[in-house]
């Protein structure tokens, strides 16, 4: 077994044990964050990783599963049918959503996902009958903390199963090629944008869920939290901060930017956003470092005069 | 003005500038303190901001644009997008900070004037007058200046550009210093008007953008045309639905047009 490989099922058996044992007061609700954040930041990692696409909208899936979730216990559902109810219906949103967004590429696609989340925000304010308007939604306890918690655990699970399998199907590699040169993958005969819609609505569905599953744990969305750029960028950062393969990388990066959003939140009131904003420079410039690194190594590899 | 600013931003450094909407905040921020030491009029407070501007342009291109210059034009893109997000944030928990969450607004009173028995309120006619000037002076400057041609000549083909001499880090710190002082001069003219919150920038930069996707990269004139456009658009969706649904017609429009024009399908 390689050593990321046995460095993550470490990890992933004490978020699965401490989410048995805290359930309450505020280390379950850290406890929950954590695994709601790796499982937002594990299923954008699907598209991210495979496709190259940066996502600033992938929290539209969260708020649309929440609303959706709330929307069904509001009208008297209990919580299984209003889980499937919402997921089936998140499903036919977020199904719209990634056939419109699988046309376009690189920094349109980002910029149009932030359009996403904004109108989804606007429009979710606006509905006020029906979502309770920035105030939001408040919904009764429907399952107890430590069951939620337990479904969070499998949904986290599935997540990365989904990840692992996605990642080694043919459709993997499809996107892979696709990330690489899409003409060249439509010219081998690669359906790229059905390659994009399955790559994107297997990100979709797990965050879809992970917003019923924190509604259901904290009683209340609003459309600040559920269509929450701050999440989006949550997302994408953990998925980008630790250069490591597989599930590894975007777990780590959980642990470290949920560790840190908590110390900023108490520590550094009024400057998570600032915060964020300096991690995503340093990550942005990261990548630009890392680019000239690489590309002096391959020159010097290929130059044997000048080593 | 400020899409044309993001505008030649994008055609020449192909940097998706997100700041670009806080750094308008910031000039309306310094414009609303520096009336408590002096009154000045936005067109004395224009030009003492204008070197401003410049120097935070080239700032603001060492983080944002040139260390992503060897990078592909895609990842590029990607880069200080997330670059540019990373300062509009930390801009904006600052102006908070600074400022207070209070809207900034420097409206000055100004006489309304008859012109032929139409009653135009003075500032705005003279704003506009200003806007179109600015407009004006930035396409003469690239047209007719050396840089100016550099600058264009940097839009449409990088390489070529670089191989007759152009030096494409100089051309692009002065296009960014010349995009900043647009959106500099756009935020102080929108204060004058307009209550401008701290946390109001990215929305500011999303609507810009809009106005440069719809019309046209690394040009001036088709922006300034889809900027009326979108002021048009605003104002009708503002009296047919409600005040608080302009955004999401407005929004919906970009991603519609987006699709449409399935932009960045090939690169």
């Amino acid at each position: 077994m390689k050593w990321h490989t046995s460095f993550s099922i470490i990890i992933l058996t004490a978020l699965m044990l401490s989410s048995a044992v805290f359930s309450k007061g505020y280390v379950g609700i850290f406890v929950f964050s954590l695994i709601i954040n790796a499982t937002m930041a594990i299923s954008y990692d699907i598209p991210g990783r495979s496709l190259g696409l940066i996502s600033l909208g992938h929290a539209v899936f969260f708020g649309l599963g929440a609303y959706c979730f709330g929307i069904a216990i509001s009208i008297g559902l209990s919580f299984f049918p209003a889980f499937i109810l919402s997921v089936i219906l998140s499903f036919v949103v977020a199904l719209t959503v990634t056939l419109l967004m699988a046309g376009l590429n690189h920094g349109y696609y980002s910029l149009a996902t932030l359009g996403i989340l904004i109108i989804f925000q606007r429009l979710f304010e606006t509905l006020e009958s029906i979502t309770g308007g920035s105030a939001g939604l408040y919904i009764p306890e429907t399952i107890s903390k430590l069951h939620c918690h337990l479904l969070a655990a499998c949904l986290l699970l599935v997540t990365i199963a989904c990840h692992v399998f996605f990642s080694r199907s043919r459709w993997g590699l499809y996107s892979k090629e696709t990330e690489a040169s899409e003409e060249a993958a439509e010219t081998i005969g690669i359906p790229t944008r059905t390659v994009k819609i399955l790559c994107l609505m297997t990100a979709a569905i797990p965050a879809c869920m992970a917003g019923a599953l924190h509604l259901a744990r904290n009683s209340h969305v609003s459309p600040a939290s559920g269509f929450s750029l701050t999440l989006s960028i949550t997302a994408l950062l953990a998925s980008r901060v630790v250069p490591v393969k597989g599930i590894l990388g975007p777990l780590l990066g959980v642990l470290f930017i949920t560790t840190a959003e908590e110390v900023i939140w108490t520590k550094f009131e009024g400057f998570n956003h600032a915060w964020f904003g300096l991690i995503l420079v340093g990550a942005a410039l990261y990548q630009g470092i890392d680019f000239k690194r690489r590309n002096r190594i391959s020159t010097t590899a290929e130059n044997p005069l000048s080593r | 003005m400020l899409a044309v600013g993001l505008s030649l931003a994008f055609g020449i450094m192909g940097v998706l500038n997100l700041a670009h909407g806080s750094l308008a905040v910031l000039a309306a921020i310094l414009y609303k303190k520096s009336l408590v030491f002096y009154p000045f009029s936005p067109w004395t407070f224009c030009v003492l901001a204008t070197p401003v501007f410049l120097g935070l342009g080239f700032f603001l291109h060492l983080i944002i644009a040139a260390p992503f210059r060897k990078l592909s034009l895609s990842t590029g893109v990607v880069a200080s997008l997330i670059a540019s997000l990373g300062v509009a944030l930390i801009l904006e928990d600052l102006f908070v900070w600074w400022q207070g969450w209070e809207p900034i607004s420097t409206y000055i009173i100004f006489p309304t004037f008859n012109l032929m028995g139409l009653k135009i309120p003075g500032l705005r006619a003279i704003l506009l007058g200003m806007a179109v000037v600015t407009i004006g002076l930035s396409t003469l400057f690239l047209k007719k200046t050396d840089l100016g041609r550099s600058m264009r000549a940097l839009a449409q083909d990088r390489e070529t550009a670089s191989l007759c001499g152009i030096n494409p880090g100089v051309t692009s710190m002065g296009a960014m210093g010349l995009a900043t002082i647009l959106a500099g001069l756009a935020g102080i003219f929108y204060s004058s008007l307009y209550p401008l919150g701290p946390r109001e920038g990215l929305d500011l930069t999303l609507k810009a953008l809009f106005i440069v996707v719809a019309g046209g990269m690394g040009n001036l004139r088709g922006p300034a045309i889809a900027g009326l456009v979108l002021g048009f658009i605003e104002s009708f969706a503002g009296v047919l639905f409600t005040y608080t649904s302009t955004d999401t017609v407005v929004y919906s429009l970009l991603v519609v047009y987006l699709v449409l024009k399935r932009c960045g399908r090939r690169q």
